[in-house]
């Protein structure tokens, strides 16, 4: 109880008396984070120059979009495997109307609309169709990459930045960054301190507790699942203002990265505890490692390997720390 | 609307398949008024409940609300219309601040429809110490807390939520009786603002502390309402009859009447004389985990059943989970038959012969997806090989039946599945289950927490038989009544250390063993005097 006493003038905003194993899994990412600068920076000459750290900005952009929303998801006990597909299909939404000339007002609003009713075909299935989000979503992923596919039909498409602006730097610092960060403090604000963030939580502790309490859970699951497609629309606006190309195989795997960010950042694959701010170190340490292998000139296959060996050590560290914590009892 | 009209339902049935649940129960509850609904475990209690809270639909019948027509789809619309449930079996957000939980689904918020966390945690610490809990638990995680801290915050919340109804289950089940009192107290509060209760029980000595009438289910008709008067004696035991009379005798549901006379407010005599001079099977000295409990040493014996009281907090629980292995203690010595030992975890328990009925039997005992049969013969799988991995069915089937006969499982089948038994049968589900290890101790947590009077008696009978055989057992329990009838003596915890033993044949054991539980007793050592105060300081 004393314990209790002396922290709590500390959580004036609500939040749980924090124990150690939850302060652990909070600092493991920021210590790894820093492990892997310091590893890079000197092994690798070209690593810490300011060319380089933008290049990782940049490029990290979609990934960070997308994993912002995708801890809302994992927070709700969920996941989305099929946001590599569906970044597939929007970037080329928005090529073609880029190459149609419609205005990027028009564009913008179509990929933002295509990206909501996507997400919310996923909504349903896992909210309305009570089907588990792992198998829901992994039939989306192939169902979207043949629309890909289908849409693609053997001739990429080559588009001019709708954005130029993202890819261009203030003062040094690269737009995406600044936009990154609005999502971010938006995500953490939301998370924080609006009703719905709370009930993102709830459900993701007890679905049914939740219901019990009045909380209309299939809501939250459908819209969080819409403000994700909205959060994959947006990174294929910085995908092609990037990259300027729709491939077949545009998008793929786009989903191991920000799944491995989140979970490294140390949000609960079971759902209900973790944070945003995590989630943005993860995607910080996941953006780093590619750069480093690629400037190591490492086949990029190793790239793929460290992230899905990262996924599985976050995991298991994470039911390590719960199931030590557990057998020591709660007390901390 | 009249005085009688803030609920009223009309002719409910629910069937669940073959079972009728409920059958054409009309009743009203009006504004300010506790209506009480007692019958035994099946009776349909909770189905009349659950369809109040739009948890289940009625196959026929209505209900209206104020005076105007009230059937809910999911317990949110009952939640709208002002009607809020405290469930026996605690349902929260586990990995969220109490204060969160309180507020869960009713936000305060700003100006702005953001969420106001300062006022929210001002309101929760108000609210909790309301309900006598410590204001800094609010902001613990909820699942920090034990059962009976939880079900208080439940309750508290369902204040907070001002509603016109309010439907507590069981909701002293997990309550010491000081912390029973204090809900009293609240919900008198309540009440006298104008809302209605309905509350539901198997303690019919509580009634008359929050209800003024008290509809008797069994077998989902309504077959008696009676207006509480002082003495309440002679209705009580109208009451008991009528929940226990039985139309037909089925199978084991036919008990003596000696046995359906008693209910558990009353002290029965201890059953089986004390029995010290069995060998002794399990001893702890100094058993210390910090900020659980200091210093517990006992001894348990063959064929004793030693009981342990104790507020919530005092560590009883914590105490058991250590002896069991869950946990590991700081500092002391867990002997069993003379033995040292040190337990890596609830295997190496079993295979020392001590098994452990869990507190919460939903979370930590039933497997919730398996048969009656399953469950009673899981422990005992490696032992039923045949013709090397395979499983020997027959065999399976005749030690789960053999269970389900020897302790009265009210079951339809073996091969049901275990959740659709009640409260009590799972219990003894179970009981079945640790004693086909053949353990040589018991400890039973909170074993007849939302058991039926009835299945109550069984039980505790069933225990001392087993002590007379030689079987060594420790029970803790909040319900002191019980554990005046099964155990010959019982250790009184409170904060965390033993204060004292105290034989139950003894004058006066039960107001003894209360008032050294709520640290009132006059003892002037020091330390025990630092001990009460804290004890008190949670008391009030």
């Amino acid at each position: 109880m004393s314990t209790a006493t002396s922290t709590s003038s500390r959580h004036t905003l609500g939040e749980a008396f924090v124990g150690r194993a939850e302060q652990i899994r909070r600092a493991a990412i920021f210590v790894l984070l820093g492990a892997q600068f310091l590893l890079f920076s000197l092994l690798l000459p070209n690593f810490l120059t300011a060319g380089n750290l933008q290049n990782i900005a940049v490029r990290a952009a979609p990934l960070a979009i997308v994993a912002a929303v995708m801890t809302l998801i994992l927070l709700l006990g969920a996941i989305d495997v099929s946001v590599g597909s569906m970044l597939g299909v929007l970037a080329w939404v928005v090529g073609t109307l880029t190459v149609a000339d419609l205005g990027v007002a028009t564009v913008l609003a179509a990929v933002l609309l295509a990206g909501a009713a996507m997400g919310s075909v996923n909504g349903l299935i896992v909210g309305k169709g009570k089907v588990l989000p792992i198998v829901g979503t992994l039939g989306m992923l192939f169902v979207w990459r043949a629309v890909v596919y289908g849409l693609w039909d053997n001739s990429d498409v080559f588009a001019p930045p709708l954005l130029p602006v993202l890819t261009d730097r203030v003062a040094g610092i690269p737009v995406s960054l600044f936009v990154v960060a609005v999502v971010y403090a938006a995500v953490w604000y939301v998370l924080r301190f609006r009703p719905y963030g709370r009930h993102v939580y709830a459900v993701g502790n007890d679905a049914e507790a939740a219901r019990l309490v009045g909380i209309n859970v299939d809501r939250v699951i459908i819209s969080t699942y819409a403000l994700l497609g909205l959060a994959v629309a947006v990174a294929s606006v910085f995908y092609m203002s990037r990259t300027g190309v729709v491939q077949a195989f545009t998008g793929e795997w786009f989903e191991l990265g920000v799944i491995a960010s989140v979970l490294i950042g140390g949000t609960r694959i079971t759902g209900g505890r973790g944070s945003v701010i995590g989630t943005l170190g993860g995607v910080c340490f996941v953006a780093t490692l590619e750069n480093g292998i690629v400037l190591m000139g490492v086949p990029s296959l190793w790239n793929d390997f460290a992230l899905g060996a990262m996924i599985l050590i976050a995991v298991s560290a994470d039911a390590l720390i719960s199931r030590r914590t557990a057998a020591k009892g709660a007390q901390g | 609307m009249g005085e009688h009209e803030l609920l009223r339902v009309d002719g409910l049935s629910k069937r669940f398949g073959p079972t009728v649940a409920l059958s054409d129960v009309s009743l009203t509850v009006g504004p300010g008024e506790g209506l009480a609904v007692v019958g035994e475990n099946g009776a349909g209690k909770s189905t009349l409940m659950k369809i109040v809270a739009g948890a289940h639909r009625p196959d026929e019948g209505s209900m209206t609300l104020h005076g105007g027509p009230y059937a809910p789809h999911q317990p949110i619309d009952a939640t709208e219309a002002g009607i809020v449930t405290v469930y026996q079996e605690p349902v929260f957000l586990p990995a969220l601040s109490v204060t969160e939980n309180l507020f869960a689904g009713r936000e305060i918020r700003t100006r702005f429809g953001g969420i106001a966390w300062d006022r929210m945690r001002e309101d929760a610490r108000r609210l909790l110490e309301r309900f006598g809990l410590d204001p800094e638990v609010g902001d613990r995680e909820m699942q920090e807390l034990t059962v009976a801290q939880q079900q208080l915050s439940l309750i508290a919340r369902a204040f907070h939520h001002q509603a016109d109804l309010l439907i507590l289950d069981e909701p002293t089940s997990a309550l010491s009786d000081v912390e029973a009192d204090r809900l009293f107290t609240s919900v008198r509060e309540w009440q006298a603002d104008g809302g209605a209760v309905l509350y539901i029980t198997h303690r019919l000595r509580e009634l008359p502390e929050v209800c003024q009438r008290i509809a008797v289910l069994r077998d989902g008709a309504l077959v008696g309402t009676h207006t509480i008067s002082e003495p309440f004696e002679p209705t009580r035991r109208t009451i008991v009859e009528e929940m226990s009379r039985r139309e037909h005798a089925n199978g084991p549901a036919t008990r003596a009447p000696a046995v359906v006379g008693h209910d558990d407010d009353e002290a029965a005599s201890p059953i089986a004389p004390p029995s010290a001079d069995g060998e002794v099977r399990l001893e702890t000295e100094g058993l210390t985990r910090a900020g659980e409990f200091t210093d517990v040493s006992l001894t348990l014996r063959a064929g004793e059943v030693r009981g342990m009281y104790g507020l919530v907090g005092s560590g009883r629980t914590e105490f058991a989970l250590t002896l069991y292995g869950e946990r590991r203690p700081d500092v002391g010595d867990v002997r069993i038959g003379g033995e040292s030992v040190s337990f890596k975890g609830p295997r190496d328990a079993k295979r020392h012969g001590l098994m452990y009925l869990p507190e919460d039997r939903g979370r930590d005992g039933l497997y919730g997806f398996l048969s009656v049969r399953a469950n009673l013969s899981s422990a005992v799988l490696d032992r039923l090989r045949r013709f090397g991995p395979l499983l020997d069915f027959a065999r399976e089937r005749t030690i789960a039946d053999g269970y389900i006969d020897e302790l009265s499982i009210r079951t339809s089948a073996a091969d049901a599945n275990v959740m659709t038994l009640s409260g009590g049968s799972q219990q003894k589900v179970l009981l079945g289950r640790s004693l086909s290890v053949e353990p040589s101790i018991l400890l039973l947590d909170e074993p007849t927490r939302g058991v039926d009077v009835g299945t109550k008696e069984e039980f505790y009978a069933r225990i001392r038989e087993l002590a007379a055989d030689g079987l060594a057992v420790l029970v803790i329990s909040s319900e002191l009544n019980d554990l005046l009838a099964v155990a010959d003596t019982v250790d009184v915890m409170r904060t965390g250390e033993i204060i004292r033993s105290v034989d139950v044949a003894e004058e006066g054991a039960a107001q003894t063993i209360v008032q050294i539980a709520i640290g009132a007793d006059d003892v002037t050592d020091g330390e025990s005097r630092q001990g009460g105060a804290a004890a008190s300081e949670e008391v009030s």
